[in-house]
């Protein structure tokens, strides 16, 4: 039984009345409205105050807007899984190696977080030392470049790989005979793949090589292959018409070579002798230049011939003096001599290879049996295949690194015959003038994305190595022709093949000879390919040297009285290439484009060099600047005439114009880059009546000839006429002589040197350093007067940077003799330092951003006012008037100019806010953050290297089309270890801080002291010559402080009192005293 | 009293009284006549072209001016000095004027002095709007920041440029307003309109015209004028420092603090004269402006004008004379080279032509005057041309010798600044007291041609 017990809430419950049933329905006793429940009978009393009401405010405006603002997104993806060589800030360096058919150099490729940023020369393993030049280190541009072909094309329109491979296979299977027409094919397994193409179409296929600048008559003198020269072992240089440091052959190996004759400290210096119609870059570098017109070479090589052989005389009008002088030279040097021809005739080709013959060159200094595999190319031929296709015979057209709709001479001619060939293929990365009219283009990859073999001369194999992935849906060429051989191989592996048959995939991997050949980016000996097991399956070694065609040996007396026959007219016209944009293959490089030309200073634009005094007798403008325009001519041709504006330039030789080819690509509106085309002040694109682009300068290929098998870039008799209208072209530097300013440059000769060689520094009489009289008995002669000087040094406005003697003090050293301005530094100095491209219109308003810059001076004819006042009878002022002409031939001085990094720097006195100012290591540090742009320093600086962000170059439009920063993909060349600087502030050299900085980190890591050469600036770094060398000056034993303790050394512009930490060294010109 | 000699020429000229001073000045106020609005209405269109010119230029960045890698200033440094020359009269109108006790100077200091805050407010337009980067232009201020208390560079002209600009502009502005006081309680008490009332009694601080408010007046303008006269020194020598301490040959000279001084001074009183020659006319002011203040003014032009000739000539002396290839070689070429047309269009305006005011039928002609009064402001324009373009378009490198074309972008910011400077100045003549009314009651007694008349008599 349990217990039932009941509780109440209270009485009224136990009884059950009525008010206690109707409260236990309700859940509170009484009734209340929401508005009483939460109503505050003191909020009526309450009143928000003006000070709350605004702090409110306050506070919603700010939350909201604070609300409103989005964090940027930055989209960085991080590693999932790190590529082990890969470390996030830290570069890379591969090995791979630069050739287009026209420049050959081996490289070392900067890779950083897998992006190809620079290029640099493989000094280690490279051949001649390794050095590139502007046009090989800017080519990274063009990986990047986003008018690449990026899919295969038919007809314009897309297509898949597939789709290409069926329908070409049929068309060349259908096909009565098949013609691939390629630049110089130099590497073996290309080579391989070609021979396995034709032999796959066996009876139809002829392969034939085009070079855009032919060397064809050269190969002809010398058995039809191009020998190798040895200019390092030469006393002495003779060059009729050839550039052999900045455009023939392999300037960039020549370069090494010749600068290395070129130091006076040595046992011997060689002399060079230049005989030519245009002032080139070796012509400047002459230690004796003769002009002569382009239907003299021959006569000279004859002339010269005739003087070493001592046969009869012939005489050159104006050149017999320089001819006589070259030959006694070449006699007192045999054996250890050179001659070189730039004429493409077999004719001036044989006379030259007589001459060197005469001399016993052909064993030491020029190498024919072991010729280069350079220049295979065959006019003869390409002329036929040019008929042919004109006659509808090719059935099919593989087209290969080389883009003749351009640059053959007959470019019309050609596209009519491209028209009748029923199936036409392009390799091109780009669709240029002959892929854009070919059926298909099956588009190569670009060389830093490709695996390659180079065999440069025989015996020699270097490799490509890709840096990166194919940016496109792009494909091997020579995968392209396996293909449609039937070989589905895989490029690599038929590469690895070809000198190995035996390779299994694994051992593949584990070959350790093919691996250091890779690293180094070349085999260290041929051995590879000779070790080839001979097995009956093994694929076909091929011999890249084959000789092309075996010529008729020519003969000299035959030649000499070809070239006699030679007869000029008053107007002779030669084409030349220029340093900066050679074949034309460049021609979408903004950077190159931009470098200047090493003599003219020009910027974006071919022009027609003319003599001076030529142009005042027609009338024409000698005066070129912002608005005062170049003068157009028209030059006509055997009939074709084209109008270019004439630029006045010392040297050149009367009754010649000159005129630059490489330029006027894209002439048909074609995709081939921005960067090809003009730009107007707006910066867009300038267009012609029928909407198409213009393009930056004029193709004057046309103007070339073939004669006597040979193209011939020169013609004997042209007109020149002048036109009523003007043209701006852009230089960057308008001023020619140095004004008797001889503490800017400084140079003397030879015997002067040697004489005072062992003098210490600033006592030689060619380079007496600095001092100023002052009021006190220094010389101790109990007198005060004019004979009391000081050192400048001696003077100091301010307490001194305390660089000497502590820590590091960074410094350069840039040896005059041996610079020969080829701008390499230039483009170094460009893509390292992410300087901006800013195109014609800014060049032409003098606002170019080259933060390095070659100052190329000109001898006026008497080096002092005083000796031009007194010769000429004039004033002083008159004087000065006359000294701003340059000579008709004069000699030429290159200067490499960058920011001094003063110890008493003007500018970081004048800046208000500090934001240049001096390291403890010497370096004049530019901190853009800081900047306001007040541009005070760069008025300040006598040597006017600092450059100001006038517009915002990373986004104003006016650059869209130049700049590689403002391209989405051409901006992953940019160096992410330095800043892109912002509009309004003042940039200059840094002398490559952030490699100083990243130099002196693996120190610290290694835990030694910086070693001497382990830091390099980028121009130093690119300099082919040795000319720019970087190092500490507070180091006692590094080569930079003994160069700067030269006898040689001194300071530009040492009495402004600035105290650079550059130092040039003085030129040596190796000519009597009396030819000075 | 202070009695002035009788020989001495009146410097109020007819029978004027203490009302009529008040209502000759006070009454043009407020009423805009119509050749007032169509100049106003001419100096706001080309002011507004001036400002949307600046907003251009900020927004699109300083290459839209002709300057390049060699002429890192040309128009805009130009203008500057051109500008802060011509602010150069008032101050020393006022100041200098003040303390060696020269009575004339109360018919002209009011709108001279007006016209150095408006030109120094112009002048200050372009050494901003010249950097790169504008929005940072306060970083030349000695300001307490977050960047590990970074101070601007003290070595620097630049800096001292700014606080002597700034000091300059503050103290005229001071010393001026200070003079208005009692003007504008003058007007203030005057006017009927209860807008205008408010705005004048606003602006007069309160003056009372009491003894106590006439001596402290006295006073600070005293203190003032002793403080404003070094500036007047100061402020050009420390300009002409931006040049001096450079090592540009032809920048760095030591004659150039005294020859920029004198230099201010000349167009500072060629910019009065121009400015009074209309005004007078247009205000009726000819018996307070009279051909003896234009005449004093001319002799200044004369003085100062000669001074700058001297210098000139100085400068290419000391080139010949230094032996300095660079120096000699920048004054042969300011002389003969590319620009000498902008050296000869100086030395005619500035040494030849003001010599021509040694005849007394010259420098009396209003005409004249006012004809020389703008040759002098564009020979003044040249010096600062010459002096910065020439100096730098060729100095030591020879490779980087260039050329100057200006374009659009640099004359419309002058001529903008002109519209600026004009809107300005024509709001003062409307509604400021274009005279110092109570300071020229002070001399109507002494100097008035009626009473000296009959103090003669006596």
């Amino acid at each position: 039984m349990g217990m039932k017990k009941k509780y109440w809430t209270g009485i009224d419950e136990l009884h059950g009345t009525a008010a206690a049933q109707q409260a236990l329905t309700q859940e509170f006793t009484k009734d209340q409205t929401v508005e009483d429940f939460l109503s505050d009978g003191k909020l009526k009393d309450t009143n928000t105050g003006r000070r709350d009401f605004l702090k409110f405010m306050g506070f919603s405006v700010a939350a909201a807007s604070l609300a409103a603002c989005e964090t940027p997104v930055v989209k960085s993806i991080p590693y999932v899984v790190k590529p082990e060589e890969i470390t996030p800030g830290v570069a890379n360096f591969y090995a791979s190696t630069y050739y287009d058919g026209n420049d050959y150099g081996n490289i070392l490729v900067k890779s950083r977080e897998g992006r190809p940023i620079f290029i640099k020369g493989n000094k280690d393993f490279g051949l001649g030392g390794g050095a590139v030049s502007s046009r090989i280190n800017s080519s990274v541009l063009g990986l990047y470049d986003n008018a690449r072909v990026s899919k295969p094309r038919k007809q314009g329109n897309d297509i898949n790989w597939s789709d290409l491979d069926n329908e070409v296979k049929a068309a060349l299977q259908a096909a009565q005979s098949i013609r691939i027409v390629s630049n110089t094919i130099i590497s073996p397994s290309t080579q391989r793949a070609i021979n396995e193409f034709s032999a796959k179409y066996a009876g139809k296929v002829k392969h034939i090589q085009y070079d855009a600048v032919s060397y064809n008559g050269l190969s002809k003198a010398h058995d039809g292959a191009v020998p190798s020269y040895n200019f390092d072992k030469a006393k002495t240089i003779v060059s009729i018409g050839a550039d052999f440091l900045g455009t023939w052959l392999t300037p960039n190996i020549f370069s090494t070579q010749y600068a290395s004759t070129r130091k006076p400290e040595g046992k011997w210096m060689s002399k060079h002798f230049q005989f030519e119609s245009s002032m080139s870059l070796s012509g400047s570098n002459a230690d004796v230049r003769t002009p002569i017109k382009p239907s003299q070479e021959g006569m000279v090589a004859a002339a010269l011939y005739a003087a070493v052989t001592g046969g009869s005389t012939v005489s050159v009008s104006d050149a017999d003096a320089a001819i006589n002088n070259a030959a006694a030279e070449l006699k007192a040097s045999r054996g250890e001599s050179i001659v070189v021809a730039g004429s493409n005739d077999p004719m001036v080709q044989t006379i030259v290879k007589g001459i060197n013959q005469a001399l016993g060159n052909y064993a030491n200094c020029i190498d024919a049996n072991k010729g280069t595999n350079f220049f295979k190319g065959n006019d003869e031929e390409m002329k036929k295949l040019v008929e042919e296709m004109n006659a509808g015979s090719v059935g099919a057209l593989i087209i290969y690194g080389c883009n003749p709709a351009y640059s053959w001479y007959e470019a019309d001619k050609f596209m009519l015959g491209l028209q009748k060939v029923p199936c036409s293929v392009s390799f091109s990365l780009f669709a240029d003038e002959t892929a854009n009219k070919c059926t298909y283009i099956a588009p190569d990859h670009h060389y830093l994305e490709s695996w390659n073999d180079l065999s440069p001369i025989a015996g020699r194999t270097d490799l490509v190595q890709p840096i990166i992935n194919p940016l496109h849906m792009t494909r091997y060429a020579q995968e392209s022709l396996l293909r449609w051989a039937d070989n589905n191989a895989n490029y690599y592996d038929y590469l690895r093949s070809t000198y190995n048959g035996a390779y299994t995939p694994a051992m593949m991997k584990s070959d350790t000879s093919w691996h250091m050949a890779v690293h180094n980016g070349t085999f260290a000996t041929n051995a590879v390919v000779a070790d080839a097991p001979a097995q009956a399956d093994a694929p076909q070694v091929v011999s890249a040297a084959a000789p092309v065609m075996a010529a008729a040996p020519l003969n000299v007396n035959d030649a000499v009285s070809y070239v006699s026959a030679i007869k000029g007219g008053q107007f002779e016209l030669s084409l030349y290439e220029k340093v900066t944009m050679g074949n034309g293959i460049h021609a979408n490089n903004p950077l190159l484009n931009e470098t200047p030309d090493p003599i003219t200073k020009v910027t974006w634009d071919n022009y027609a060099c003319m003599a001076i005094a030529d142009m005042t007798e027609m009338g024409l403008q000698t005066y070129i600047g912002q608005c005062d325009c170049a003068s157009k001519v028209k030059v006509t041709v055997d009939g074709k005439s084209v109008i270019v504006p004439a630029f006045p330039t010392p040297g050149q030789k009367r009754g010649t114009i000159s005129i630059a080819l490489g330029y006027g690509r894209g002439a048909g509106n074609e995709e081939i880059g921005n960067a090809a085309y003009q730009t107007g002040e707006k910066g867009t694109h300038l267009t012609d009546k029928d909407g198409n682009r213009v393009p930056v300068g004029q193709n004057v290929y046309n103007l070339a000839n073939i004669s006597g098998n040979t193209a011939i870039y020169a013609a004997y008799n042209v007109s020149v006429e002048k036109l009523d209208e003007t043209y701006s072209l852009a230089t960057t530097q308008m001023h020619n002589t140095v004004m008797g300013r001889d503490s800017i440059v400084r140079e003397t000769t030879i015997a002067a040197y040697i004489a005072e060689k062992t003098k210490a520094k600033g006592s030689a009489t060619w380079n007496m350093a600095h001092t100023l009289a002052v009021h006190e008995d220094v010389n101790k002669d109990g007198k005060i007067n004019i004979k009391d000087q000081k050192d400048i040094n001696d003077f100091d406005l301010w307490r001194e940077h305390p660089v000497e003697g502590v820590g590091h003090r960074w410094g350069l050293t840039i040896d005059l003799n041996s610079c020969i301005g080829c701008g390499s530094c230039i483009t170094a100095c460009h893509t390292e330092n992410n300087v901006p491209v800013v195109g014609k219109d800014e060049v032409l308003r003098h606002r170019d951003m080259h933060w390095l810059r070659i100052d190329r001076y000109f001898s006026s004819e008497y080096n002092t006012v005083e000796e031009t006042a007194e010769a000429n009878k004039v004033g002083t002022i008159g004087a000065y008037r006359l000294m701003e002409n340059p000579e008709e031939n004069p000699k030429t001085v290159h200067m490499p100019m960058m920011c001094q990094h003063c110890n008493h720097a003007p500018c970081e006195t004048v800046c208000p806010v500090a934001a240049t100012v001096h390291s403890n290591e010497g370096l004049n540090n530019m901190a853009y953050n800081r900047c306001i742009g007040t541009r005070y320093c760069a008025n300040n600086c006598p040597y006017k290297v600092r450059r100001f962000n006038w517009f915002n170059y990373v986004t104003n439009d006016k650059f869209a089309m130049v700049n590689p920063s403002q391209d989405e993909s051409m901006r992953m060349v940019l160096n992410p270890d330095v800043t892109v600087r912002t509009r309004g502030v003042m940039e200059k050299c840094s002398m490559c801080q952030q490699r100083i900085q990243a130099g002196k980190l693996d120190a610290k890591k290694a835990g030694t002291p910086v070693a001497d050469g382990s830091i390099l600036t980028a121009c130093a770094e690119a300099c082919p010559t040795n000319a720019i060398v970087f190092g500490d000056l507070n180091d006692a034993k590094s080569t930079n402080r003994k160069r700067a303790d030269d006898v040689r050394s001194y300071h530009s512009l040492e009495e402004t009192g600035v105290k650079p930490n550059v130092y040039y060294m003085t030129k040596v010109r190796n000519i009597e005293e009396t030819e000075a | 009293m202070f009695k002035e000699s009788n020989i001495r020429k009146p410097l109020i000229l007819g029978h004027k009284t203490y009302h009529d001073i008040t209502n000759d000045i006070v009454a043009p106020i407020g009423v805009a006549p119509k050749q007032w609005k169509i100049a106003f209405t001419i100096a706001l269109i080309v002011a507004l072209y001036g400002v949307g010119v600046i907003f251009y230029i900020v927004g699109v960045g300083i290459g839209s001016w002709g300057l390049n890698k060699t002429v890192g200033w040309a128009w805009d440094i130009t203008n500057f000095v051109w500008w802060v020359g011509i602010g150069h009269a008032g101050t020393l109108i006022s100041a200098v004027l003040l303390l060696f006790r020269q009575r004339w100077r109360m018919a002209i200091n009011r709108s001279a002095e007006a016209m150095t805050i408006f030109a120094v407010m112009m002048a200050a337009v372009f050494p901003i709007i010249h950097m790169g980067r504008v929005w940072q232009a306060y970083w030349t201020l000695p300001l307490p920041n977050q960047f590990g208390s970074l101070w601007p560079n003290f070595n620097s002209a630049l800096m001292w440029d700014v606080f002597a600009i700034s000091t300059y502009f503050s103290v005229s502005l001071v010393f001026w307003y200070i003079g208005l006081i009692p003007d504008f309680a003058t007007i203030r008490d005057r006017m009927v309109k209860p807008g205008m009332k408010r705005f004048y009694s606003i602006l007069s601080f309160g003056w009372s015209g009491r003894a106590k408010n006439w001596t402290r007046f006295e006073e600070i303008s005293l203190v003032l004028a002793g403080i404003a006269t070094p500036l007047v020194f100061s402020v050009h020598s420390i300009v002409s420092m931006d040049f001096a301490t450079s090592i540009v040959p032809g920048w760095h000279t030591t004659i150039f603090p005294p020859y920029f001084v004198s230099g201010a001074i000349f167009s500072g009183f060629a910019m009065v004269q121009t400015l009074l020659l209309i005004m007078r006319k247009t205000m009726k002011l000819e018996a307070y402006i009279h051909l003896k203040h234009i005449e004093y003014m001319n002799i200044v032009i004369i003085v100062t004008g000669s001074i700058v000739g001297v210098a000139y000539l100085t400068e290419l002396f000391i080139s010949w004379y230094s032996g300095v290839e660079y120096e000699s070689y920048a004054f042969i070429n300011r002389f003969s080279g590319p620009l000498a047309w902008s050296y000869w269009c100086m030395m005619t305006c500035n040494v030849i032509s003001p010599q021509l005011f040694w005849f007394k039928k010259l420098r009396t002609n209003l005409g004249f005057t006012f004809f020389m009064s703008i040759i002098v402001n564009i020979g003044m324009w040249f010096e600062r041309f010459v002096i910065i373009v020439t100096s730098i378009h060729r100095e030591y490198t020879p490779a980087t010798w260039g050329e100057f074309k200006a374009t659009s972008i640099d004359i419309g910011l002058f001529i903008g600044t002109i519209g600026i400077f004009f809107t300005l100045f024509l709001l003062f003549a409307r509604y400021f007291p274009v005279l110092a009314l109570n300071e020229l009651k002070t001399i109507l007694k002494t100097s008035g041609e009626s009473y000296k008349n009959e103090q003669h008599k006596h």
